[in-house]
Parts: structure tokens; sequence; C-alpha cells
């Protein structure tokens, strides 16, 4: 039957197709966070009782301003900033060793390596809070955002060490014997040719671990007391009040929170548009 | 040029080059290794060590297998792990494929795809626990929308929240997790994507290969490793998350979306007793294992390296 | 000896000495003290509060410093339950009435017994606040700051458009009210919470159709699976049934029950003075009052109080220091201003005199405080251990339960009843033993 249609025809409504596609998705997942756009330009008053249309009959950008002038938050931005990006650091340098070790080496003890990755990922981060919070106290690490860098660091290892293992696993190892052989070390193999292959996914990695960083909240909220030094997703969790949230304060607050997020992932969209550049591979 | 090993402090005896060779990995291992073991190995075996005690808010006593003979007694836990199937398979089906789709036609050129693919990565960047919120507010007929468009197309009789209805209330959570982690799908499938050399595509399409055989006989394999490994890590996360079903139906109604990840939230903070908790969650732990086990088991099989 | 001016001096000197003496004596030089205050229920407006009757006693007690941390509410029990838990103690904290039993009964708290009864300032404390401070053993664990006694908000547009002037007088005018309301398309009677918190209120009605306050009979045994106790279980689960509440409400915690009241949803809601603030700021001041709660067939109705406070932890370096202080938090002053801004009912006799505990929202409140023959006040058994579990966990799902016709209500009342007379009887026994 689709033989019939003409491959012109076919060609453009497998476009018409995929264009339809693509709107749906950017639909479904801008929707919610339209929602939360309106939430947050919907004056106090009009917010239960014109809850449910798509556009209040008023606006206001008084929450924002709220949010950056008389809260704490531009504090708390800037801690997220800070322990997001010492933490993607440390993963990826950690992670792209570690991964690149599991790839290539085969030696005693890797599958239980492998395994130690694994398991730690499967039990429930609520039952190791309080050995974390006994150990990091002895440390005399809690309360700080340092603390909460390790914290993160060890949290994100594993992901990033098993896709980075996978990224290391494309790349050929014809390549770097062919450094080792000139006489290279295989550190310079790793950080010459190896890392630069696996680029868009190292890219993927650090996105994921600076996102994830960013929008935890459990250890965050259990390690740090001190106000000067609590982050973005704690500082969200304070507008829940018992008696009352304030819905529009928080709503802009979450909108200022992607901001982050965004940008980070725009400077890293260069590198996972780039796909291997030609002649590497056959070099 | 003289080689790498002459230049080795350890020497070039052939005991020092076998010193070197089994210590090399541990050298790139290690700074990872060391930081995992310290803040997240010890502190998980002294968590499966309360599992062998009775908790009370401030005492413990040793009660040896006791939380587990309890576990095995306890109907609330069957409803969970049901639940938790459920859940599970529900959110990672539909966001897996979704994402893979989704990574196919980012591969390909379009116009405004720098702008899609931007887009893309947002819902993942929202604070699970606020995502929960927000698509809670989306499905409550007195300020969300949903219940009204799901009424005006004629999937419900009256505007009513999904969430209370214990039938359906699962779904809630299970919609807002695959808007959370499509983009987790789709990032890395694409990054698989980009790794996979054009002229290979090219040269299968000049020996005539249809756009299906060259999807399952070039892609799937060259993505088959990072579909294992996102698969395998997502469904670890998914079936311990708990923060999204918490905020949006707190495990109800009647324990219809309690999840053992849930379970063991409740157990750890209302009911005090962390020793329960923690006897559930090594049986979560274990199934998680079983489960990863399967996987590599069948990887193993289906494409042999 | 004759009076030389050697002598005089020597009288002067003297008693210089002596009054310094006395003074330092009586005014304790703090040496560089900090005190370490924990609030769990902050909101923008109570924390400045709190900040600014610090600074006052901060400039009054030279050497002592104040440190405030606030927990988000959200988290606020497991976050402080941990951190108790790793050892790290506050001098005061804001202590909950439902956190009460957990902590002094694990002997965590100081006993102010003493401290109180030599403090001046507070002795027109009403009798019900040291009541519900001494709730567990007897000893006065918490100092309370306010109460909230719970009242019944009723839109008043929504019951003229059905016909009603006034708000419901008796549990059977409540039921036939609500059902008046919800025949009326998209709109409902009451604002049923079958989700979280919702314990306290489905009790009071349980309490209010048996005639009988309280959780226990005399003997031990609880109210709860009493055969009236039981009807005003069946008495929610039928208005359900029957659509006088929002089908969704069977998942309804606070955050949702206010939406569905300022959304004019649904036309009546039991709550707390606190929950004006929300109220207030989302709803015109003339679409709604506050009346006393529906009396059963008795004639009594048994409105729900609860009470926050504050408490000092028993291991805290600076026990004179943090006493200071926290009277000074709860003095009558400041106790004044305090409940106008937390929305609780000040714990001083005559509150009510002051001009902004008049107007017509407080007068539900204050009728059920002051008339004693038709409204006895209950407060739950906060002491027991094992109360923060019913409330916050198995009576949500077991609730649940009812609502939906998965379980009847004799079996659910009777499970709740079980539940509560074991803890009791092993709070008897811990007391005994102690």
């Amino acid at each position: 039957m689709i033989q019939a249609i003409p491959l012109r025809h076919r060609r453009l409504l497998g476009s018409a197709g995929l264009y339809v596609a693509v709107a749906a998705y950017v639909v479904f997942a801008l929707f919610p966070i339209f929602w939360t756009f309106k939430i947050s330009v919907t004056p106090t008053a009009l917010l239960y009782t014109q809850g449910a249309t798509l556009w209040p009959g008023r606006t206001t950008v008084q929450n924002y301003v709220a949010v950056l002038l008389t809260t704490d938050f531009p504090r708390f931005f800037l801690n997220s900033v800070l322990v997001s990006g010492a933490t993607a650091l440390v993963v990826t340098v950690l992670a792209s060793a570690a991964g690149y070790a599991l790839s290539r080496f085969r030696f005693r003890g890797k599958q239980a390596v492998a395994f130690l990755l694994l398991l730690t990922q499967t039990f429930p981060l609520v039952m190791v809070i309080p050995p974390i919070y006994r150990i990091m106290g002895s440390l005399h690490l809690t309360n700080s955002l340092s603390g909460l860098v390790i914290i993160y660091v060890a949290f994100n290892i594993p992901f990033a060490t098993f896709l980075m293992q996978t990224f290391c696993d494309g790349v050929p190892r014809d390549l770097e014997d062919a450094v080792l052989i000139d006489g290279g070390t295989r550190l310079q193999a790793l950080t010459r040719v190896i890392l630069p292959l696996t680029l868009p996914g190292m890219m993927a990695t650090i996105g994921f671990v600076f996102t994830a960083a960013w929008s935890e909240l459990l250890f965050a909220l259990m390690l740090i007391d001190d106000p000067s030094r609590m982050t973005f997703a704690v500082g969200l969790l304070s507008f829940i009040g018992k008696f009352d949230v304030d819905w529009g304060q928080m709503m802009a607050a979450s909108m200022l929170g992607l901001v982050p997020a965004c940008l980070f992932f725009l400077l890293l969209q260069r590198y996972l548009v780039e796909g291997l550049s030609a002649g590497a591979v056959k070099g | 040029m003289r080689p790498a090993f002459a230049r080795n402090p350890l020497g070039s005896g052939f005991a020092a080059r076998s010193l070197r060779r089994t210590a090399e990995p541990w050298l790139y291992l290690s700074p990872a290794l060391v930081i995992l073991v310290l803040v997240l190995f010890v502190p998980l075996v002294i968590g499966i060590s309360y599992s062998f005690r009775r908790f009370t808010a401030f005492r413990s006593s040793y009660v040896g297998l006791g939380q587990y003979r309890t576990m095995l007694h306890d109907p609330a836990l069957g409803q969970a792990l049901i639940n938790t199937v459920w859940w599970t398979a529900g959110s990672l089906a539909f966001q897996f494929l979704l994402g893979l789709g989704l990574a196919l036609v980012l591969n390909r050129r379009f116009a405004g795809r720098s702008v899609v693919q931007a887009i893309v990565f947002l819902p993942w960047a929202v604070p699970s626990f606020l995502a929960g919120l927000t698509w809670a507010w989306l499905f409550n007929p007195v300020i969300g929308p949903i219940p009204h468009w799901l009424y005006a197309v004629g999937l419900q009789s009256q505007p009513r929240n999904i969430l209370a209805n214990p039938h359906l209330a699962m779904w809630g959570p299970i919609i807002a997790n695959i808007w959370f982690g499509v983009p987790f799908f789709t990032i890395t499938l694409l990054a698989a994507l980009k790794s996979i050399p054009a002229d290979l595509y090219e040269a299968a399409a000049l020996d005539g290969a249809t756009v299906w055989q060259r999807f399952m006989r070039l892609t799937v394999p060259f993505l088959a490793p990072t579909i294992a490994i996102t698969v395998m890590l997502r469904t670890i996360w998914i079936a311990t998350f708990a923060d999204l079903i918490f905020v949006m139906t707190g495990g109800g109604p009647a324990g219809s979306t309690n999840t053992v990840a849930t379970y063991i939230y409740v157990s750890a903070f209302r009911a005090m007793d962390k020793g329960y908790a923690a006897a559930v969650a090594v049986l979560l732990l274990f199934l998680l294992v079983a489960y990863a086990l399967v996987l590599i088991g069948m990887r193993r099989r289906l494409l042999p390296q | 000896m004759k009076n030389k001016p050697g002598c005089r001096l020597k009288g002067l000197l003297k008693t210089a000495t002596a009054a310094m003496v006395l003074g330092v004596l009586s005014r304790p030089v703090w040496a560089d003290t900090t005190l370490k205050v924990v609030e769990v229920i902050p909101s923008p407006a109570r924390t400045a509060l709190l900040q600014q009757e610090f600074a006052s006693f901060e400039k009054s007690h030279p050497g002592i410093k104040v440190q405030l941390t606030s927990l988000p509410w959200a988290e606020a029990f497991e976050k402080f339950l941990n951190m108790v838990q790793a050892g790290d103690t506050p001098d005061i904290v804001e202590m909950p009435d439902r956190w009460l039993g957990l902590y002094a009964n694990n002997d965590e708290l100081l006993d102010l017994t003493a401290d109180f009864k030599r403090t001046s300032s507070l002795a027109n404390l009403s009798d019900r606040a040291l009541q519900f401070g001494s709730a567990v053993r007897g000893k006065l664990y918490e100092i309370p700051y306010g109460f909230y006694v719970r009242g019944l908000f009723w839109n008043k547009k929504l019951f003229a458009q059905a016909g009603l002037s006034a708000p419901p007088a008796t549990l059977a005018d409540f039921v036939s009210d609500a059902k008046k309301i919800s025949a009326m398309p998209g709109k409902y009677g009451y604002c049923m919470r079958g989700g979280p918190g919702g314990f306290s209120g489905i009790t009071m009605f349980m309490n209010t159709m048996d005639g009988q306050p309280g959780y226990f009979h005399s003997d031990g045994t609880s109210t709860l699976s009493d055969p009236g106790a039981i009807q005003g279980l069946q008495l929610l689960a039928t208005m359900y049934k029957d659509g006088s509440a929002p089908p969704d409400s069977v998942n309804w915690g606070f955050n949702e029950i206010v939406a569905g009241f300022d959304s004019g949803t649904c036309a009546m809601l039991d709550q707390d003075p606190d929950a004006l603030i929300g109220i207030a700021g989302k709803m015109n001041a003339d679409d709604f009052a506050v009346a006393p709660i529906p009396v059963g067939p008795g004639g009594h109705a048994y409105p729900t109080l609860g009470y926050g406070g504050w408490s000092i932890f028993a291991n805290s370096s600076h026990k004179d220091a943090a006493w200071q202080l926290l009277s000074f938090m709860v003095s009558p002053d400041n106790n004044l201003a305090w409940s106008k801004v937390v929305g609780t009912l000040p714990i001083y006799k005559d509150a009510e005199q002051n001009a902004h505990f008049q107007s017509d929202k407080f007068k539900g409140w204050f009728t059920e405080l002051n008339d004693g023959s038709k409204y006895v006040l209950v407060t739950p058994p906060t002491y027991l251990e094992g109360f923060g579990d019913l409330y916050d966990n198995i009576s949500i799902k077991t609730f649940q339960q009812v609502l939906l016709g998965q379980r009847t209500a004799k079996d659910v009342a009777d499970q709740w009843a079980s539940y509560l007379t074991d803890q009791l009887k092993a709070y008897k026994a811990h007391q005994s033993a102690n």
C-alpha cells in the first residue's frame, strides 16, 4: 500500500509525521513548566478561584520581585551552583578514570567492582541517612557544602562510571594502542585520544550529574542547618508552610531554578550535536 | 624512542611489570572507589545491620531475624510489592520507548532541532518533589485543567481527580514519572547514537537495506550496551523512588499507590521502626540485584561480544 | 568609735560592696552564651517576629546570643528527629502537641514546673495552658504558646444560594445543609479531609455523635468503638457516598480542603484559626465566617483543641538562660503579638478582650472556649508514644477504606479503639515502672 504512494509524498508524509510527533512531545514536556510559570505570575487572590484556567485574569511580577529581593534565594542559588558545579567536575574526572579502567582492563575483582557500583544504587537513600550523618559528623563535615559535595560525588559515581564505561567501549582499541606503540603513556592515550572521542557521552554525563546535584533535596535538607549554606531545593521546600503554601513565590523560584540547568545544558549541547569528527576513526 | 615501561620508577623487571599491570586498573579506580566505599558502602552495610534490630525513636534492641519474620506476614507489604511492579514497569516501558523514539528523531536534522533538544532536557531539571506538586495540581479538578479535558474528551463521566480513584491513582505518578524520565533516555541514547559512524549507515543504504533493517541490524546492536545499562539503572532508580508518589498521593487512597519505597519511608519516619524499614529495604535490594543479574545474563546471551 | 568621716566612708563602701554583690547575685552575668532555638512551623512573618523578639532579648541580656534555626514544616518531623538521634539538640525547640508524647516520654525534655512557679510574669497563664503543657505524666514539659480550636468555616454565599441563612446548629442540620448545597451542580456541602491530618476532625465527629468527650473511658478502654462513635464515623462515610463531599476529597490534605473552600467548591470546612491566614488571603472576607461546631444528639459538641509551645531540652547546657528566653517569648505582650501573627488563641485569661479577637471570624472559637456547658474541648492523647503513627499513618489508610466502602465503619473504629487501648496500657505500665 505504502509503495503505491510516490517516494516524494512518502517523504513529505514522513517529515510531517516527524514534526507532529516532535510537536506533541514538546507540548507534553513543556505543559507542566508552562503551568508552573502561569502560577508564578498569578496574584494570590486569584490562585484558587481561577486555578483551572490557562491564563489568569491579572498577572503580576510581584512573586519574582519578592523571591529575588526579600528571600535568601540568591544565596541558595549560589550555593547550589557551587555544589553542583564542583560535583559535576569531580565526578567527571573520577568516573572517566574508573569507566576507562572497567572498559579496558581485565583484572581480578572487576566483577566485584561492577557489582559494588550497582549494589550502592539499590538501597533507598532514606535508610543511609543516619549512618552518613554520623560519618560526616565525625569528619566535621555536617552543615558544610563540601560535605554535601562529597556525598553527591559518591551518589553519582556509579551511574557516571557505567556510562563512561559504555562510551569508552565504543572507541576502538587500536587508537590507544597506536599511542602506546608510539611511546606515549596510557594516561596520555586516555586524555588525548579516548576522552575526546567519548565527548558526547561525557557531556551527557556532566549534564546529568549537575542536574542531579542541583535538584537533590533529602541530603541537603538533613545535612545543612545554616541558612547561609542551604541549597536551592531546600529553599523551595521552605515555601511550604504548615498553613499556607506560598505557591506564587515557590513557582517563581522554581522557574528561576530552571535557568542554570538550562544554561548548563545549552553549553553542553554543542558537544551532543557533534558526532565523531570525520577522519579521527581511521586516523 | 624508549619504550614506556623503561621509564617507570618501579624498574623494568618482570615482577615489576606484573605488579604494574595488576596495579594499573586499580590506580584508575581507586579515587572513585574510596569515596564510594566510605560514603555509600559503609553506610549501606550499617543500614543493613539495622534490619536485625527493632527500633523505637531513641532506643533499639537486637532481634535477629524477627523483622524478617514479621515481613512474611505483612499484607501491606504484599500489596506494596504488586504496586511496585506496576509502578516500575509502567514508568519504565513508556519512558524508554518515548525516549528512544525521541533520540532517533533528534539524531536527524530538522528545523529547530537545537531548540527542541534544549526543551527535551527541562523535565529532568525539575526537582522531583516539585514535579510531583505540579502534576498533583494539574490533576486536581478544583484548580487544574486535566480532569476537565478528560471530561471534555469523554474519557470521564465527570471531571474527577484520578489520584483519588484507587484503581487509577497509580497512573498519576506514572505519568509524572514518564514526563520526568524521558529526557534521561533521550539524551543518553542520543549520545550513543552520535558515536555510530555515519559511513556505516551510508554503506548499508548503498547495499539496499531498508530503514527498518538499518535500525535492527546497525542501530540496535550499537545501542545495546547503552540500552542495557540505562534500562538497568533507571529501573533500579524508579523502584527506589518514593518522592513523586509520596507528594502526589501519600501512598493512598487506601494504600493503592503504596510501593515498597514509600512503605520504607513510612516505616522509618512514621512508625519509626528503622529496623523494619531496613528489612524491607534488604528485600528490595535482593529483588533488584536479581533483576540486574538477569538483565546482564540476557545481554550476554543475546549479544555475544 | 566617734562619727569620723573615715567611718562613714567605710560604711558607704560596705553598702556599695553589698549592693554590688547582691546585684551580681540577682542578675547573673551571661558570659558569651549562645542559645540555639529551633522553630518547626516557620513562616516569613513569624520568623521575622521571632528575630525581633530575640533582638530585644539580646539587648536586655548582654552576653547571650540567640541562634534561630527554621526547619521547613514539610519535613520538620523527620529532620528534627534525625538531628536529635545524631545528638544535635537545641536549647529551646518549638514543640507541636503531637510531638510532645514522643520527646517527653523518652526523657528528652526538661521539666519546667519549678521554673514556672518562680516566674511571676507568667502568673496569668490560663489553667488550660498549664493543663496541656503537663499532658505527659503531669510534668510541665512544654509551655504552650497558643491554642488551636476547631471551628466550622462556612461560605455565606453558597449558603445563601442554597436558601440557607445560618450555619448548622446541630449535626442533623449539618448533614441536611450539606445535602442541600450539594444539590447545586458542581458544589458540595463539606470539604472532607480524607487525606493526611484528618484524624482529629474525624474523632471530633465521632465524639460529638457519641455524646462523650475524649478518647478514653475512665476504665482505660477507648471511646472510639462506642456505638455512638461508630455512628459518627458512619455519618461521614454516608455523606461521602451521598455526594455531600467531593469525590476527590478521599485524598484531600490541608492544602486541598483549603483550596476547595477558597474556590467555592465546598461550603463547609472544619479548621483551626491558623487556617484563617491562608484563607483570608485568597477569599473575600465578607464571603465566609466561622461558627461553633454543630452539637450532637445530646446537645453538646466536642471540638478538638490543639496547641503548640516551647520546650527546653534536658541536655541543654544553658538551662537558666534558656528559661529566661522562653519565659520572655511567652510573656503576655509577646504572646499577644505572637497570636496575631501565627493565628492561635492566646494562652492568657481574658484574651478575647483584645479588639483583634472580636471580629465575627473569632466569635465561633471564643463561644466554644467560653461556653463550658455546651462545648467540651478535647485534646488528642499526644502523651501516647504511638499516637503519631495512628494519626499520620494508620488512620489515613483505614479512613479511606471506609469512605471507599472497602471496610465497614465498625471494623475500622474497633481497630482504632483497640490500638489506643493498647497504647494507653503500655503508657500506664511505663509510668508505674518509673
